[in-house]
């Protein structure tokens, strides 16, 4: 059928193939390519002061582990609030590197890529050794086994001396073709480095989605019994899981002690787990976008919450720290709110939208 | 010996607290299939509550502690009610989600008053001589919270096993369906099952807070250090949560008391629940007494 492959009209799939295709009209390919030039080029035109380099570059890290995340808890149904210790894995596997070898050695500032690897490969195993209680229970108990991991994982860094007890591992600078990367040239780099590989890897998950362990996992998060019966194992794909969301992490892990010159105990606590989940729950469980768009909320949230308790610092007496009593609060109200009013999350928005201009000017 | 035998005794005072804090946690798991991450807060809650009233308002702690219990008894009724209520139906994985987020909410607001930040300490009101029985010595204030522990683990037992309202809660655990249609109100009963899960956690935290004295992470912390206790226990058995708490403080006090400082080793208590927790998940999940769900399809 010679149809429009401008725009889709309805739904005139006549096979499987054609509607697991990933660009469902010319225009939205146009459009994401348009999109995907204009992340790219935006930074040669626009100044952009270092502070704020670095809160996208946050943003983006976390959209790396969110993604991991998203398939765990979204598409595999398990709940983990351990994610944190996962991205901490992968950071202290190129903090202990720089331990043993120095920390500006030819494998840590040349080789970084492959560094970047290693370090999903490293969160990988520890995420399905975590995971492998999955292959007898339920979700109700590998919440308690992703805990218990992070506790693990605080105590670890915490009394052992190999890393620095919790004390800032430092990390030297890499370096490009071009030589050495600067410091005025360090989040200008990395923003490119971590935007390719969110790229990389949101089309990967994309496309996993498509295949037979994506759907997989789909189906053993709404009824493993079901799934067991079509022969699927449900253990193997819940470890799997447990892997694949391991990889994303460390991933993200690597790219956090990169672009902070370093790896601390601080940034992988309980508190930073449950802002991860705050993250998948507001963007959306379960959808590719909403891994996109619940890292930008949450951390502009975090922006805000940040510079309102500056503002209200000279009213209040100084022993009380309004930033740490105010994140928690903001972080826990808006997972509650997003579950009992919007258990969609934000990509439910972008759907209302996206179908609305599609139809636009016609209502329905 | 008697090095061992104090580690026994301080092991099962810190065991029986810990009983008292998985009696809350399994309370909830028992009639929603809910896992309350908040925990810790609620108990954190309970003895911060008991502090301000004594200190601040100047009441009789044994009063402040009543009056404590029965303010988190509502406390935690109103957050089932507010939170929880509406998400009766929903998906398990969402309700737990709600309690993580819960956790944070709590955790914010209680920084937001002076304990966040501070430690406290009730005003003492037992003598401060130990008891000591040949060799081991037990202060009063452990001696009083283990005391006010087993009575509250015996009043618990008594009321599931007799009165018509702890009938009601067991029967909704097993099966909702079947409860309902002998007109039990589930709400209700959900409703109840975290209020009695606020008053258990109220006592832990006064027992808790009397004994290392009230710092919000270690308070906290027994929030967490319920999930090996219960896991060990059995998830939804309250005499497993009981034994296990015991043996759970036992081996912490063992393991603080033999292997720190050996072989650079430190906090190892902190570190062999989570560690025991994750091998039982392995191989025997449902713990010491929790019963084996077979499921149907």
């Amino acid at each position: 059928m010679a149809q429009n492959r401008w725009l889709a009209t309805g739904n005139f799939f006549t096979s499987y193939k054609e509607e697991q295709r990933i660009f469902l009209t010319h225009l939205d390919r146009l459009v994401f390519i348009c999109f995907l030039v204009v992340l790219f080029v935006w930074p040669l035109f626009l100044e952009v002061g270092n502070k704020y380099m670095l809160v996208i570059d946050n943003i983006l890290i976390a959209m790396v582990a969110i993604l991991g995340l998203n398939l765990l808890t979204g598409f595999a149904g398990l709940i983990s609030i351990g994610h944190a210790a996962f991205v901490g894995v992968g950071a202290y596997t190129v903090a202990s590197f720089a331990r043993i070898l120095g920390d500006s050695h030819v494998l840590i500032t040349h080789a970084w890529p492959l560094m970047i690897l290693m370090a999903g490969g490293v969160g990988a195993v520890v995420g399905a050794i975590v995971g492998l209680p999955a292959m007898r229970l339920k979700h109700l108990y590998l919440v308690i086994a992703t805990l218990s991991f992070q506790m693990i994982f605080q105590w670890t860094i915490n009394f052992m001396s190999f890393f620095n007890q919790g004390q800032t591992i430092s990390i030297g600078r890499v370096f490009w073709f071009t030589g050495k990367i600067v410091r005025k040239q360090h989040y200008f780099f990395w923003y490119y480095v971590i935007l390719v590989i969110v790229i990389i890897l949101g089309l990967a998950v994309r496309n996993l989605l498509r295949t037979r362990y994506g759907r997989c996992l789909v189906a053993v998060r709404d009824n493993d019994r079901a799934a067991d019966a079509m022969g699927m194992h449900p253990g193997l794909t819940k470890v799997y899981a447990f892997a694949l969301s391991g990889f994303f992490a460390g991933v993200a892990g690597a790219l956090h002690a990169y672009l902070f010159r370093g790896a601390g105990f601080e940034s992988f606590t309980l508190h930073q787990s449950i802002s991860y989940l705050a993250m998948a729950i507001v963007g959306g469980l379960g959808t590719l976008v909403g891994s996109f768009l619940g890292p930008t909320a949450i951390i502009m949230l975090d922006l805000q919450v940040e510079n309102l308790s500056e503002f209200f610092k000279h009213q209040f007496s100084a022993a009380l720290d309004l930033a740490t009593a105010l994140r928690p609060l903001t972080f826990g109200l808006v997972i509650v709110l997003f579950l009992m009013f919007e258990p969609r999350g934000i990509a439910n928005w972008w759907r209302i939208v996206r179908s609305y201009l599609k139809l636009w000017p016609f209502r329905y | 010996m008697s090095y061992f035998f104090q580690l026994v005794v301080s092991g099962i005072v810190v065991g029986s607290i810990y009983a008292l804090s998985a009696l809350g946690f399994v309370l909830i798991y028992k009639s929603s299939r809910v896992l309350n991450i908040a925990h810790g807060q609620i108990i954190a809650a309970g003895a911060f509550i008991t502090y301000a009233l004594t200190v601040w308002l100047g009441i009789p702690i044994y009063i402040s502690f009543l009056m404590s219990l029965i303010i988190t008894f509502f406390l935690a009724m109103s957050v089932e009610r507010v939170f929880l209520r509406r998400l009766i139906g929903e998906p398990i994985i969402s309700v737990i989600m709600v309690t993580i987020g819960l956790m944070s909410i709590l955790d914010g607001l209680i920084y937001m008053t002076p304990f966040g930040a501070e430690n406290f300490s009730f005003p003492e009101f037992l003598p401060k001589t130990p008891i000591a029985l040949g060799g081991v010595s037990i202060s009063w204030t452990q001696l009083l919270g283990l005391i006010i522990t087993a009575i509250l683990i015996a009043g618990f037992t008594w009321f599931f096993k007799r009165s018509t309202l702890g009938i009601s809660m067991r029967a909704v655990s097993d099966d909702q369906m079947a409860s309902m249609s002998i007109g039990i109100s589930i709400p209700k009963v959900f409703g109840l099952a975290w209020a009695t899960a606020g008053f258990s956690a109220a006592a832990a935290g006064v027992i808790i807070g009397n004994i290392t004295g009230l710092n919000f992470d270690t308070l906290r912390a027994f929030g967490i250090i319920v999930f090996p206790v219960v896991i060990l226990g059995g998830l939804d058995s309250v005499f497993g949560a009981v034994v296990a708490g015991i043996i759970m403080g036992l081996i912490q006090q063992f393991a603080a008391g033999y292997l720190d400082g050996h072989w650079g080793l430190y906090g190892t208590a902190d570190l062999l629940p989570y560690i025991i927790l994750l091998i039982l998940l392995l191989f025997k999940p449902h713990g010491l007494f929790g019963i084996h769900e077979i499921e149907r399809v």
